[in-house]
């Protein structure tokens, strides 16, 4: 499986017109400005994103239909997919304003090494562990707020 | 080709920039130094290669320590980068670089995880003498080798058992795609590069892959 096939099938293609270069496709779908429910136009430039096979879920209010709309917070939005976690190939994108370059976007396959994609960098850790000093802060922070979920 | 373990033992800490830094790459960037050519330094490399998949294990090692460094860089747009490189006004003129601007020239800072060893090994299959050849001369490896970082002591050869692709206990050596591996499936799975050029998204696939120290 190919990360950039996966993600062109199941969000990409929903965003931007599709040519022959997957790459080239990712790259538009993640730096292009595309029309938002509210008539105005905006790059994916806040928010977050979790594409699973056939199950694009965005928090930005895009008027692109096909894609799940959330209003959860990122850390809220990872957690639960990855309490609920089903084995199945997950992209987790969290943007800023900064396009998220597509060197930077990664498949999570295993919950040992679940890969949030960022324009700033691939925050990498293992979920079924606590975050160590050399884990990212992305990561602590998440652990937090799972903590504070469970208690 | 035989079954070699490869140890550098290192002087300076050293940094990988994330990678598994496996030894097909190693000796891929030290044959594109000398040849020039991307392609040429891939189908040169003295490793046994199965359908793309070099026979190469990640660099392995114990971290004593690990710390974070940054490096502050001063461009100098004017005469550190090509002007070509600068997209032209609509008239097809450059526009004047300057030194009063804050985006023509600026502080970029990049920062690594540095790790203290005492060495690095890879497993391999290949010819030792070549492999020998090309990395007797390489007193440097990893990310910020002009800095410090990454001096080599020096490098040793010895005959091992393992293929570069499965370890004792059948894990996985290095990034190998799932439908290729052949070892113990309970193994790490994840997105990486399995074959040159590893920075290229095209190399990258669902594989199982050996953890990487922290």
């Amino acid at each position: 499986m190919n990360t950039f096939d996966f993600f062109n099938d199941n969000f990409g293609r929903l965003l931007v017109e599709q040519g022959n270069d997957p790459f080239e496709n990712a790259a538009k779908a993640l730096r292009s400005s595309h029309p938002l429910a509210s008539g105005k136009n905006s790059r994916l430039g806040s928010g977050w994103a979790i594409v699973k096979e056939k199950n694009a879920v965005v928090q930005l209010k895009l008027a692109a239909t096909g894609i799940t709309y959330d209003d959860r917070t990122r850390f809220e939005a990872i957690i639960d997919a990855l309490e609920n976690w089903d084995n199945e190939p997950t992209i987790f994108m969290v943007f800023d304003k900064a396009p998220l370059p597509i060197s930077n976007l990664f498949l999570t396959v295993d919950l040992r090494a679940v890969r949030v994609c960022t324009p700033g960098g691939v925050y990498s850790f293992d979920y079924t562990l606590e975050p160590t000093e050399n884990s990212p802060q992305f990561y602590k922070t998440l652990y937090k707020q799972r903590m504070k979920n469970a208690s | 080709m035989e079954k070699l373990t490869v140890t550098a033992h290192m002087k300076t800490p050293f940094i990988t920039g994330g990678g598994y830094m496996t030894f097909d790459a190693l000796l891929a960037g030290i044959l594109f130094d000398q040849l020039q050519d991307v392609e040429a330094a891939h189908a040169s490399v003295p490793i046994k290669c199965t359908d793309g998949l070099f026979h190469a294990s990640a660099a392995m090692y114990e971290p004593l320590d690990q710390s974070r460094v940054a490096f502050v860089a001063n461009m100098r747009a004017d005469h550190s980068l090509d002007a070509d490189l600068f997209p032209r006004k609509k008239d097809g003129t450059m526009r004047k670089m300057g030194r009063l601007r804050r985006r023509d020239f600026g502080a970029v800072m990049n920062s690594y995880d540095s790790k203290q060893v005492d060495s690095l090994e890879w497993h391999v299959e290949g010819d030792s003498e070549e492999i020998l050849k090309l990395i007797e001369p390489i007193s440097f490896i990893g990310k910020r080798r002009a800095s410090g970082f990454g001096e080599v002591h020096h490098w040793s050869i010895e005959a091992s058992e393992l293929d570069g692709l499965t370890g004792y206990l059948n894990e996985p050596l290095r990034p190998i795609p799932v439908e290729r591996f052949k070892g113990n499936t309970d193994s790490l799975k994840v997105d990486a590069a399995w074959r040159p050029a590893y920075w290229h998204p095209a190399n990258r696939a669902i594989c199982y892959a050996p953890e990487t120290p922290q």
